[in-house]
């Protein structure tokens, strides 16, 4: 394997790429060569619960899945559910508030991770209590942060719009979850304060795993601060960045808890989501084929998305 | 080295053990004496509670075990119809929303009730039911077989503060037109009332998208002479009447707390709980809450009354919790005998005391209960004139198209013209698929 030398590098930048998998059988394989072939029968009956599990849990579904959304509710064969998403302006609708959320979050929670990873790496006091502080939110149930954040803005007892009042605001028109135009920031909001921490733990992992050798390299090539966050630091965190990344965009493209609690879709359709849509298409509107093919798009999309994140963190490792 | 594999080794025996023991257990999950069990499920929430613990009572009389599978309002439509429609004969009762109704009806998935009450020798069932409430029952509606039948009588009544009426000598809120005029005096003329200082807001509703905003809406589209279809069964809710009816509530709008386009119920129950809003239409639901001083502020100050009028005579919406016997079910006659016990008058009378209304005029008017809940009276009376729900099976997804839109309308996305043509559209796309 050519990417075997570079790839394992990463193994000690961040956890998560040696989970996903990547090079996680090198050392197997190692040892199953001294292994003899009779117990690689032994390995095989050994997995087969697993795989049994996994056929049944999640291979039969899926294939179920596929096949729903080829069949009409009668049960013919047919690509209508399909060729329906093409003129249904609301899934159209709900697709572009869910990139719009992704991209918009996704920014801010990397913007804001990365700075306070960067902040919090240097030698701080109390730094060890800001971490933890920080790392509150994303242990919270997004039903919880849901609750929490529709009590804080809600317009006329809400923490956030009280708040605003003793420094002078007036605060009668900002309904933040019922006006069409501040609902969609107000559920972003609340995503980025959730989801930020999970940002800035891995920074911070990738961060401590950087050598000092290359910063004194800097340091005696007269490299400034920033000269040496861009040539540096930047680089050499690009794994985790990408991990990072690559994780978030998979989880804010099926977004679907807090924004259920915070605005269930609303104002009108304001911030309705594929996922929204689909819940509601198979469980209210009882449509399994429709949903079905509405999920098959989602995941095209997200699978696009995440293969070019792969790709580009492999030719950056071999390149 | 490797000769373990030749034998059992203790933790292959141990994990033997464990398979063994588990399917063991899978096989006693089944009920026992199987003969005498009735599955029966339920709403988890008042209704649902009252039928549990009749269920008790049922069973400590008759003998026969009755198993509750309770779920959560947001499940339970999904739950059986996914039961229903894959014909697992898990259950010998339901109990349904009467919207879902044409749903299941249309998947004929339920038990047509005419023959077990024959064999029981009525031909239909007892005049003491209310005729909205078991119209609610057949399919087609009103004149079609029948297929449930109604345990909890619930239907929208106009919630409004006597006290202020009064205050600010105003005509009673029986045509919209009196109602717009109270909610304009109010908000202008009643002193901080709330909390945050904000003022008095003359009406409260839910605009929320979807059932929300619906049913907040329909009393006023009908009174004002609007109709959801036209003769033809073709969508009609912009015509001239819907149109004006969405201005009307537009207007209504500016006397209700910002934000109220995503109210739902919790929001408009506590305006009102609180008394920082005068009136509402509302379920018979929220009305102990109102005397109970714990939650209340306005204990005793809170009238409930019938759905004011416009060019029509104002009507409410009707919302009953139906019970059904699917046609898979192993034990009908015996789910049946059930049904018919539980829907007594007496039965009904003890559901009653435990939170719900009846379906039954003789246990509205049933004096001892009448000095529990005053307002029977006028729930019988708004029951009796209630309409239902347009029947049709694909209700949930019509109230959804026309609830985004209604609640666009509301937030100032679209004007009512832009809004209604568009819901039109929509739910012809809707029925035309």
């Amino acid at each position: 394997m050519a990417q075997k030398g570079p790839l394992r590098q990463t193994k000690f930048f961040i956890p998560f790429a040696y989970v996903n998998g990547i090079d996680f059988f090198a050392d197997a394989n190692d040892m199953t060569s001294g292994l003899k072939r009779i117990d690689r029968g032994l390995g095989y009956i050994l997995l087969a619960p697993t795989v049994a599990v996994l056929l049944a849990l999640t291979i039969y579904p899926l294939l179920y899945s596929i096949r729903v959304s080829l069949q009409s509710e009668t049960g013919n064969w047919t690509l209508q559910n399909f060729t329906r998403l093409l003129s249904d302006h609301f899934f159209l609708t709900a697709l572009v508030h869910t990139i719009l959320y992704a991209a918009i979050a996704l920014t801010l929670e990397f913007l804001i991770g990365l700075g306070l990873a960067l902040l919090l790496n240097s030698q701080m006091r109390g730094r060890a209590i800001f971490r933890s502080i920080l790392l509150v939110p994303m242990m919270l149930p997004a039903v919880v942060v849901g609750v929490v954040w529709r009590l804080m803005l809600n317009s006329d007892f809400g923490a956030v719009n009280g708040t605003l009042k003793i420094f002078g605001w007036r605060t009668e028109s900002l309904t933040w979850t019922a006006a069409p135009k501040l609902a969609l920031a107000s559920v972003i909001l609340a995503d980025v304060w959730q989801w930020t921490p999970f940002m800035f733990l891995i920074m911070l992992a990738g961060l401590q795993a950087i050598p000092q050798e290359p910063y004194e390299a800097a340091l005696i090539d007269g490299a400034s601060t920033w000269q040496t966050f861009r040539h540096v630091t930047l680089p050499l965190l690009k794994p985790a960045i990408l991990i990072a990344l690559l994780l978030r965009t998979m989880d804010l493209l099926r977004v679907f808890d807090h924004i259920f609690i915070l605005t269930e879709g609303g104002p009108g359709f304001a911030t309705e989501t594929v996922s929204l849509y689909i819940y509601r298409t198979a469980f209210r509107f009882s449509n399994f084929g429709y949903a079905a093919a509405m999920s098959f798009v989602l995941l095209g999309i997200t699978n696009v998305i995440s293969v070019g994140y792969i790709r580009f963190l492999r030719t950056n490792e071999t390149g | 080295m490797y000769r373990a594999n030749m034998r059992w080794a203790p933790y292959q025996i141990v994990m033997a053990a464990l398979l063994v023991v588990s399917a063991l257990l899978l096989i006693n999950c089944q009920p026992k004496g199987a003969g005498k069990t009735l599955t029966l499920a339920i709403n988890s929430g008042v209704e649902g509670d009252a039928l549990r613990e009749a269920a008790q009572d049922y069973e400590q009389q008759t003998g026969v075990h009755i198993q509750i599978a309770e779920f959560p309002y947001a499940n339970l439509f999904e739950k059986e119809l996914l039961d229903l429609s894959s014909h697992t004969g898990a259950y010998d009762l339901i109990m349904l929303d009467d919207p879902w109704f044409p749903k299941f009806a249309s998947l004929n998935v339920l038990t047509d009730f005419g023959p077990l009450l024959q064999k029981r020798g009525q031909d239909k069932p007892d005049d003491d039911f209310i005729a909205t409430s078991i119209a609610l029952c057949r399919n087609p509606y009103q004149t079609g077989a029948l297929y449930a039948l109604p345990y909890v009588g619930n239907s929208q009544l106009f919630f409004y503060r006597r006290d202020l009426f009064q205050k600010h000598n105003l005509p009673e809120p029986t045509t919209w037109d009196n109602v717009l005029t109270a909610a304009k005096t109010i908000h202008e003329q009643e002193p901080a009332g709330a909390a945050t200082g904000a003022g008095m807001y003359g009406y409260v509703m839910r605009a929320a998208q979807g059932n929300a905003a619906v049913a907040d809406f329909m009393p006023i589209f009908w009174a004002f002479g609007g109709e959801m279809f036209d003769a033809a069964g073709q969508p009609d809710v912009n015509s001239p009447e819907g149109i004006a009816a969405l201005k009307f509530m537009i207007e209504l709008g500016k006397y209700a707390p910002p934000g109220y386009a995503s109210f739902n119920a919790d929001e408009v129950g506590a305006h009102l709980l609180q008394g920082t809003a005068a009136m509402s239409i509302n379920w018979p639901a929220w009305i102990s809450s109102f005397n109970d001083p714990s939650k209340s502020k306005v204990v005793g100050k809170m009238e409930f009354g019938q759905m004011p009028a416009a060019k029509n005579p104002g009507r409410a919406e009707i919302g009953n919790w139906l019970i059904a016997i699917p046609r898979e079910a192993k034990r009908p006659d015996a789910a049946m005998d059930f049904l018919i016990w539980a829907t007594s008058a007496a039965q009904m009378k003890l559901s009653a005391q435990r939170g719900n209304p009846p379906t039954r005029a003789s246990v509205f008017n049933d004096p001892e209960l009448q000095a529990k809940f005053p307002s029977y009276p006028a729930q019988l009376k708004s029951l009796e004139s209630s309409r239902p729900r347009p029947r049709t099976p694909l209700w949930n997804e019509i109230e959804n198209a026309f609830g985004i839109y209604l609640s666009k309308a509301n937030s100032g996305e679209l004007s009512p013209e832009d809004a209604m043509n568009q819901a039109n559209a929509e739910i012809k796309k809707i029925i035309a698929r």
